[in-house]
């Protein structure tokens, strides 16, 4: 299975220095599952930071040299359309860009392929030209598609870890390296203005308006207890445990 | 502006005797009214100011012809609204209250859900449950095109967000993804790793960030619910099956289960605490005492130098409340407690507090989830 691992321009949040995401070093764990030499794919002109990634699993890079401050939508797309890739790995979100998490999906509405996101697991389906993607749900629930491939397959955090880096790896592996003919096509990215950023308290999650004591029991017998917790339990949605709803 | 204002002159007049005379009297004697259970006067209107106070259940909101919509995507898992539901119907309803207000909110949800009009949606709309992300942004697409919704609002995680981006694409329009702060006029985003952010007029499509804006608290709205002409179905070609699996409580992480129930040192079985949990269909955590003991294993530990919980809700058996340990469930919205000592500081802080011998709770508790009689 051919597989692709799209690498962004991350930035380190507290450094500012370009790095691996690790969400793509996570993705290329997942990629190395269903292919043995998987490669990775990054526009824009500094490698500093994405050639990490070969330490962690890649065997090859691709690198489109392309100004960071333009749109490396349609560069991209023209060379997924020349490589034809069975599977394209991305992230959720880039990290230190503009973190819009656009990017894939308007590459699969390029390409014309189907997108699924937050996959945790994938491992190849039972026909050919299959995949068997796991998505992350609310509450550790999952859901297992197939899907026909090429396709594209955004990764969650609660994927399995990246592989340990080793630095012969990112030595031997290859770096190729394509000129973008004309930045004629690529536009500019949308420059919004921007501003130092303020930051805002979240909401804090406290217990709204539980007074100390108002559900005070001392020494109530334990089956009452126990009522009273699972009553408690069910009127707070939590659980629901089948036929005790008839106290 | 949701909280209910004091008004000193109504709660003077409530005083007023009615005296006739040139002096007017107050009986300061009597309770003031929207003290004490009874609902606080809200600022009457400039003109005709009245002391009657509110009746005690806030009636029914409608709006018949909102003059725009908001929709709002909630996900509900298992038909009830999560805390980041509620924020998603909050922000709609500040966006639809803005201004001249009467808009109306339009809730979207893939099955039925409780609680919706309370959360303030004024229209439901049901999707098919079970429809995969794709299918479901066609069908929404369709809706946005039928009712022009003036905004779209996500919640920036999960399908919510799969969706924002696939209906961005298929309108061809912005997304202002992972909002942080939302007024009527401005929204604004973070940008390259929280060290910039950019703000704009909230356009179309939004999706929100968690614990960012405040739930809808006022009067209850109607959430009728509107019929759908077109019910999606999964028609994608490239998906060829779709099976969903229910997380197990007992192998989930302690940071991403909703529901703990937890040991400390006055509890002795574990046996039955193991049992227990299973049957809650929560996860097992414990104290640093316990772990330290080697009775459970220390990926289990809650507190400052375990994990901090994101959980709902957390179950404490003969657990003191040390501070360390509190750290860890301060996000919890429900705490239960059982202890022997009525003064342990996890009485204190829980919502429901038994003081109780555990050993005899937990046979108990797994008497009565095994089907037992009462
Ligand atoms: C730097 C530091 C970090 C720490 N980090 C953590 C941490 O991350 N997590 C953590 O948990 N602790 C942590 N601690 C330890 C913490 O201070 C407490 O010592 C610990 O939480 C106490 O655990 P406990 O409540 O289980 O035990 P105890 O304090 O012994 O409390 C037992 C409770 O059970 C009750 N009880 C006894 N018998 C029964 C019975 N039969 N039925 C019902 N109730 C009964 C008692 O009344 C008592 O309230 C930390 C301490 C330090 C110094
Ligand atoms: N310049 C780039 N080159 C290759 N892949 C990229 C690039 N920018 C973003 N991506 C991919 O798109 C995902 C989402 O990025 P974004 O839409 O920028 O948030 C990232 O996790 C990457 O997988």
């Amino acid at each position: 299975m051919k597989t692709t691992v799209l690498l962004s321009h991350a930035r380190h949040p507290v450094s500012d220095r370009p790095q691996l995401s690790r969400l793509e070093a996570q993705a290329i764990a997942l990629a190395a599952e269903v292919d043995e030499a998987p490669s990775g794919l990054h526009a824009g002109r500094n490698e500093t930071g994405v050639v990490a990634a070969l330490g962690h699993g890649l065997t090859a890079l691709d690198r489109l040299d392309l100004a960071d401050t333009t749109d490396p939508l349609s560069a991209l797309a023209a060379f997924l359309t020349r490589q034809r890739f069975d599977l394209i790995l991305a992230g959720r979100r880039g990290e230190g860009g503009h973190e819009t998490g656009l990017l894939p999906y308007r590459l699969a509405a390029i390409l014309g392929l189907p997108i699924l996101a937050d996959a945790v697991a994938i491992t190849p389906g039972a026909a050919v030209e299959t995949l068997v993607v796991d998505q992350a749900m609310a509450k550790g629930a999952r859901r297992r598609v197939t899907i026909r491939l090429p396709a594209i397959v955004t990764v969650h955090p609660l994927a399995p870890p990246p592989r340990p880096f080793a630095y012969g790896p990112m030595r031997r592996g290859t770096i190729r390296r394509h000129p973008v003919d004309g930045s004629a096509n690529a536009a500019d990215l949308d420059t919004a203005e921007e501003r130092p950023h303020r930051l805002r308290p979240k909401l804090m999650r406290q217990s709204a308006g539980q007074a100390a004591g108002a559900n005070l029991y001392v020494d109530p017998t334990p089956e009452e207890a126990a009522r009273l917790i699972l009553a408690y339990l069910e009127a707070n949605g939590i659980r629901r445990y089948g036929p005790l709803n008839d106290r | 502006m949701s909280r209910p204002r004091r008004d000193p002159r109504a709660e003077r007049q409530s005083h007023d005797v009615g005296a006739t005379g040139s002096r007017p009297r107050y009986d300061r004697s009597q309770p003031l009214p929207g003290r004490a259970g009874v609902p606080p006067i809200v600022a009457p209107a400039r003109s005709g100011m009245t002391t009657q106070p509110q009746p005690a259940k806030p009636e029914l909101r409608i709006v018949d012809e909102p003059a725009f919509l908001v929709f709002a995507v909630v996900e509900a898992p298992g038909g009830r609204l999560s805390r980041f539901d509620r924020q998603v119907l909050g922000a709609a309803r500040l966006l639809a209250d803005a201004g001249d207000g009467g808009a109306g909110v339009v809730a979207i949800a893939s099955h039925s859900v409780e609680g919706l009009g309370e959360a303030g949606a004024d229209r439901v709309l049901l999707f098919t449950a079970e429809a995969m992300p794709g299918t479901v942004a066609k069908a929404l697409r369709q809706t946005v095109d039928a009712l022009s919704p003036r905004h779209v609002l996500f919640a920036e995680t999960g399908d919510s967000a799969d969706l924002a981006r696939r209906l961005a694409i298929a309108l061809d329009e912005p997304l202002l993804a992972n909002v942080e702060h939302l007024t009527s006029r401005q929204a604004v985003r973070a940008i390259r790793n929280g060290r910039a952010e950019i703000a704009a007029t909230p356009p179309r499509l939004i999706s929100l960030g968690e614990d960012r804006i405040k739930p809808y608290e006022a009067a209850p709205c109607e959430a009728r619910a509107l019929a759908l002409d077109t019910a999606p179905h999964n028609d994608d070609p490239a998906i060829l099956s779709v099976e969903f699996i229910p997380g197990d409580p007992a192998s989930l992480a302690l940071s991403e289960t909703d529901f703990v129930v937890s040991a400390g040192n006055g509890v002795s079985d574990f046996a039955a605490f193991r049992d227990l949990a299973t049957h809650l269909r929560a996860t097992p955590g414990a104290s640093r005492v316990v772990c330290d003991a080697g009775l459970m294993p220390r990926a289990a530990q809650v507190g400052a130098s375990g994990t901090v919980l994101s959980a709902d809700c957390y179950f404490a058996l003969g657990i003191s409340g040390a501070p360390q340990h509190l750290q860890g469930i301060a996000g919890c919205e429900h705490v239960i407690a059982v202890n022997t000592d009525l003064h342990a500081a996890m009485i204190e802080r829980a919502g429901l507090a038994i003081v109780q011998d555990a050993q005899l709770v937990m046979p108990a508790l797994l008497q009565l989830l095994r089907g037992g009689e009462r």
